[in-house]
């Protein structure tokens, strides 16, 4: 859903992008037709003043790059303060990776990241606001949306789309710096569960299935409830996934099939029905007889008849 | 007055009883010396057991030929062109009534479905979570077998003992109605209501049975019952679309019904018009076509609508039917060249277990018929099916080790884990445990990987066996949805077989797909329909593109099912002993001639007959004739008269009733004159001959029948072939056809089972056997 408002306004940021940049030019070309023969001589200028201007120093580090900004009009270019949103949001989006690769196994990125998310959806949240920042300009324009790949976007909506699928809002504080009280909760139902299977995962299993069973049965109801209420993270589901398979895979503590008999016992009671059923009633009901009723065409068949006769 | 259609009736027959013998008598050609005439002065009428080759004498045509009388015409020439107007815009408004009605069923029967079977799902699931671990699972077991039975019991009490016409998915039925014979009860109110209710309890009872059948009939019903305007079970007359009670308007509204039905039971409007006219239309004309859309449209649209209210999103118009098949858009839906071999190969299969299912659900139904006809026994019966039903699905889910993590996106209300891992869930009870809908729509959907081949087998195997005993049974429910199952199933088996044969069928072998194509095949094999089907399927699908493959998988499912075996609703009417006339008569029989044919001696009036003599005649039981050539003179020696007109017994019991005879007429000349509309007023359940009283006198009266006769109706000499009496009387819609000679003096009468009875056997031309049913 987000992603697709997105999506949508930068349609529409995009299109009116054009729309301007087509005016844009035609303005250009034509105060270039009136002015052209004036300015002739000092044509170069431009290009040396932009390279001279104070505001793009900082971008100014190699030879590469002057020369790529020495063919840009002044106008068209991003604002210092755009650049300094843009670096930011760069470094920010290096921590936030830096800190997911880490905790993707076992996944603890809720728990991790969260704070790191944050600071990144602010910086990005200033880039694509419409507020105009110091000196008068927005930099949705310059940097979302300027080019066809739109990077910065792209790179967010990744990072978004792992944040929602993971869904850690559930599981952290509105302000994502700290886990929840649920959470907290939960995880210590968990802690008490892995120090009971590591107690008792020496000895004999089925000790540890009778032994553990509470904290066990504490911390699958919990899971389960919250499941049934929409408040699951990424972490919490995987720490789960992980305790069950210990619980039924590593330690068989699900139920056993024990009741074998007196369930195939009802069955088989069930499914003799029938058969006495049909039995009986092949052998005590009155078999259904219809009446045979004979239509009359003697007449017809007669001088069918006689035709045949007289033909022969 | 309301056992008029208990009695039998029969058109213009003498009935000498005769001893015939148990096997068919062939008619291979003139050469042979017709067998079984001599002894019919045997006396006591014989009997046989039931089987296939009979005719019922319970059934009767209905009216579709207009009756140009007098009476008629006067009306004509009385009625404006306003009016005539006004009458095809009631047939309008009637048709928008009959979808916005049958929508609102299907809408009914859905929302109500839905609760129960989540309430007793609900109540079975926490039992066995809770004796999965504290133990006692037979008891959950015994739960779910008594819930099963109770509700199938309340099913099945209300249709053996109410309505046994309400049985099954009511579509044979429907079908013959199209075809012109009048079933008795089919659409009456009561039929309705028992059909709505009992399809509720034997869906929710958890048979292997849809709800998508019966809906046909029921849309069926609501189209009879709009059309008249009244109700003659509730007693009341709402004195409006008077012009519409007639059998020819009423079947016209009635093929408009079941377009709607199968159009609320699978959002398809294309394909329930299609429906009706692969099923009923003899008699098809352009505006009809286009009503009957409408009223399907109107049908979808409605359900879909309340739907949309029921699901808190109103407004949002995708829910287009009972049985959803959801979408099939992704990438790996699509299909390839190479795949067509492999769907027709699929269709072949299902052409032979369709015709399997067929054949053991003719035995079973047979003795049924034969064995189970009382209706506490019927009742037992399907009490006993749903408890088996219930303990076969239970075993299945408690052996099963097919353990399977749910999807993400999964459906599943009620997964079970039983004893598999936490976290993972029995896979089994994904398909046993839920409506059988929804089981499709999991079989359709799921991501591979949800179903293991074992789990898969076995469900086709016993799901099959299942469903195929269930039919028949005296519960109100449909074939449809467990067909589409049992395909899906083994479909979408052959879809994980063959993603396991290479390593690159794995990308373009979706079991989904498979399962879809294995439902088409599995189904078309069981009701051989071709043009309707396809184009239900496809809107069910809606996916345009599954168009060829669907329609090659139906012919190959089609092609190859009969060959051994015919289509299941055809099996059915057939055991009914119902006279259904087919698109074209026998081939081979252009020997016969209407002379073999024809029933003869026929029962003649006069034009001016003695009352006394029509009282008899009507009240002869032996000999209940429906339609009575009206000729000049009657002679005394048995000669053929002139014929000068045709005249029913339902037109007869009119006149009687409002003693329309010449001597009142002319000492009372203040009487009003008889109109159409009295005819219309009894119609359709007129009073039988007993209910009339006839003083002595008034039988020495005589009655005028001029004005009332059919003054011309359709003749045919006597010696035109069977082949061309069948065609005009299927393509007329015609109930009596009066053979006549030379000089146009009646020599007898043919009527639906005369034609009927010849039939097409293994060997050569048969002929069938009247029976009292």
């Amino acid at each position: 859903m987000f992603r697709h408002r997105y999506v949508l306004v930068f349609l529409l940021l995009a299109v009116d992008i054009y729309i301007f940049g087509v005016s844009d030019a035609v303005n250009v070309t034509a105060s270039d037709s009136a002015t052209k023969p004036q300015q002739d001589p000092i044509y170069p200028s431009p290009s040396s003043s932009v390279v001279n201007s104070p505001v793009f120093k900082p971008a100014v580090d190699s030879a590469f790059s002057i020369s790529l900004l020495s063919s840009f009009p002044d106008d068209l270019e991003i604002s210092e303060y755009c650049s300094e949103l843009l670096r930011l949001f760069g470094q920010r989006y290096v921590t936030y990776v830096d800190c997911l690769v880490p905790s993707a196994r076992p996944v603890k990125v809720c728990e991790n990241c969260s704070p790191g998310y944050q600071s990144l959806h602010e910086v990005f949240m200033n880039i694509s606001s419409d507020q105009v920042g110091p000196g008068n300009v927005s930099c949705r324009n310059t940097i979302l949306s300027s080019d066809r790949l739109m990077l910065v976007f792209l790179l967010y909506s990744n990072v978004d789309l792992i944040w929602k699928k993971s869904n850690c809002e559930n599981c952290v504080t509105g302000d994502l710096k700290g886990p929840k009280n649920d959470t907290l909760y939960y995880l210590t139902l968990l802690n008490q569960t892995i120090t009971c299977f590591d107690k008792y995962k020496q000895g004999n299993l089925s000790e540890l299935c009778k032994n553990c069973k509470t904290a066990y049965k504490n911390l699958n109801d919990l899971y389960s409830g919250m499941e049934a209420n929409n408040t699951l993270c990424i972490d919490l589901e995987d720490a789960m996934n992980m305790t069950r398979k210990l619980w039924s895979k590593k330690f068989h503590c699900s139920f056993p099939r024990e009741e074998t008999v007196p369930v195939v016992a009802v069955s088989a009671f069930l499914l003799f029905l029938p058969i006495v059923f049909y039995l009986s009633s092949f052998l005590h009901s009155e078999q259904k007889k219809r009446k045979l009723i004979h239509p009359q065409r003697a007449k017809s068949y007669s001088s069918l008849m006689n035709i045949q006769d007289k033909k022969s | 007055m309301a056992n008029i259609t208990k009695k039998v009736s029969w058109s213009s027959r003498c009935d000498e009883f005769g001893a015939v013998g148990e096997e068919t008598p062939l008619l291979n050609g003139s050469d042979q010396a017709r067998p079984l005439r001599q002894d019919s002065a045997s006396g006591r009428p014989k009997e046989i057991a039931h089987n296939e080759k009979l005719l019922s004498l319970k059934f009767e045509s209905l009216d579709y030929d207009n009756i140009e009388n007098q009476l008629f015409l006067e009306e004509e020439r009385r009625m404006s062109f306003l009016a005539f107007r006004c009458l095809e815009i009631s047939r309008w408004v009637i048709c928008g009534l009959i979808g916005f009605l049958t929508g609102l069923i299907a809408c009914f029967i859905d929302i109500v479905v839905e609760q129960l079977a989540g309430i007793k799902y609900k109540v079975i699931k926490e039992n066995i979570v809770r004796f999965t671990e504290a133990g006692g699972l037979s008891i959950s077991l015994i739960l779910w077998a008594v819930l099963n039975s109770s509700f199938v019991m309340l099913g099945a009490i209300m249709v053996a003992f109410f309505e046994p016409i309400a049985a099954g998915s009511g579509i044979p039925q429907i079908k013959c109605y199209l075809n012109g014979v009048k079933i008795p009860r089919v659409v009456r109110l009561k039929t309705l209501v028992i059909k709505v209710c009992g399809v509720i309890c034997s869906v929710v009872g958890g048979l292997a049975v849809g709800k998508e059948g019966p809906m046909i009939h029921s849309g069926a019903v609501v189209a009879a019952g709009v059309s008249q305007g009244r109700s003659t079970s509730l007693k009341r007359d709402f004195k409006i679309f008077e012009y519409f009670r007639r059998d020819t308007e009423k079947r016209d509204f009635v093929s408009a019904g079941a377009a709607a039905g199968v159009s609320a039971a699978f959002g398809a409007p294309v394909g329930g018009v299609l429906f009706s006219l692969e099923e009923g239309a003899s008699f098809w004309n352009q505006m009809l076509t286009w009503r009957i859309f409408f009223a399907s449209m109107i049908s979808t649209f409605t359900l879909n609508f309340f739907l949309s209210v029921y699901h808190n999103k109103t407004g949002d118009l995708s829910n287009p039917g009972l049985i959803n098949f959801g979408s099939f858009e992704s990438e790996a839906m699509g299909y390839n060249l190479y795949e067509i071999p492999l769907f027709m190969a699929m269709g072949a299969l299902g052409g032979l277990l369709g015709a399997l299912f067929n054949f053991l659900n003719y035995w079973l139904t047979i003795f049924r018929i034969r064995y189970v006809h009382r209706p506490c026994l019927q009742v037992m019966e399907a009490v006993l099916v749903a408890a088996v039903t219930a303990a076969v699905a239970f075993i299945m889910i408690y052996f099963s080790v097919d353990c399977q993590p749910l999807a993400p996106d999964h459906t599943e209300e009620y997964p079970l884990q039983l004893f598999c891992a936490d976290g993972e869930y029995n896979s089994m009870a994904t398909a046993f445990f839920n409506t059988p809908e929804r089981s499709v729509r999991s079989l359709f959907h799921n991501p591979r990987g949800t179903y293991n081949a074992l789990t898969l087998g076995l469900f086709t195997l016993t799901y099959f066996f299942l469903a195929c005993w269930t039919y028949g049974l005296s519960v109100s429910a449909g074939v449809f949805i467990p067909s589409l199952l049992i395909g899906a199933a083994w479909g979408r088996l052959c879809g994980i077989l063959l993603a396991s044969t290479t390593s690159t069928a794995s990308t373009w072998a979706d079991p989904g797909k498979y399962a879809l194509i294995g439902a088409a095949a599995q189904l078309g094999g069981i009701v051989r329909m071709t043009l309707s089907l396809t184009v239900i399927m496809m809107e069910a699908t809606g996916n345009v593109t599954y168009g060829l493959p669907i329609m090659l998988v139906l012919m190959t499912a089609k092609i190859v099912g009969d060959y051994f075996q015919e289509g299941l609703y055809d099996i059915h009417i057939k055991l009914q002993s119902v006279p259904f006339l087919h698109w074209e008569a026998p081939a081979t029989s252009h020997w016969l001639t209407a002379r073999e044919v024809m029933s003869s001696p026929v029962i003649c009036l006069n034009r001016i007959e003695k009352v006394g003599t029509i009282v008899d005649i009507l009240s002869n039981t032996s000999t209940n004739h429906n339609g009575f050539p009206v000729v000049v003179q009657v002679s005394v020696d048995d000669e053929p008269a002139k014929l000068c007109g045709l005249i029913l017994r339902s037109q007869l019991i009119v006149l009687l009733k409002h003693k329309v005879f010449v001597e009142l007429a002319r000492s009372r000349l203040t009487q009003r004159k008889l109109q159409l509309k009295d005819f219309r007023d009894a119609y359709p359940r007129f009073p039988p001959i007993q209910s009339i009283h006839v003083s002595q006198d008034e039988r020495e009266c005589m009655m005028d029948l001029t004005e009332f006769m059919n003054p011309t109706p359709y003749t045919v000499p006597l010696e035109t072939s069977l082949p061309r009496v069948f065609k005009l009387f299927r393509a007329l819609g015609l109930r009596h056809l009066v053979v006549v000679d030379d000089e146009n003096r009646v020599n007898g009468l043919v009527t639906r089972k005369d034609l009927a009875r010849y039939h097409l056997g293994k060997h050569g031309l048969e002929e069938l056997h009247l029976a009292q049913t």
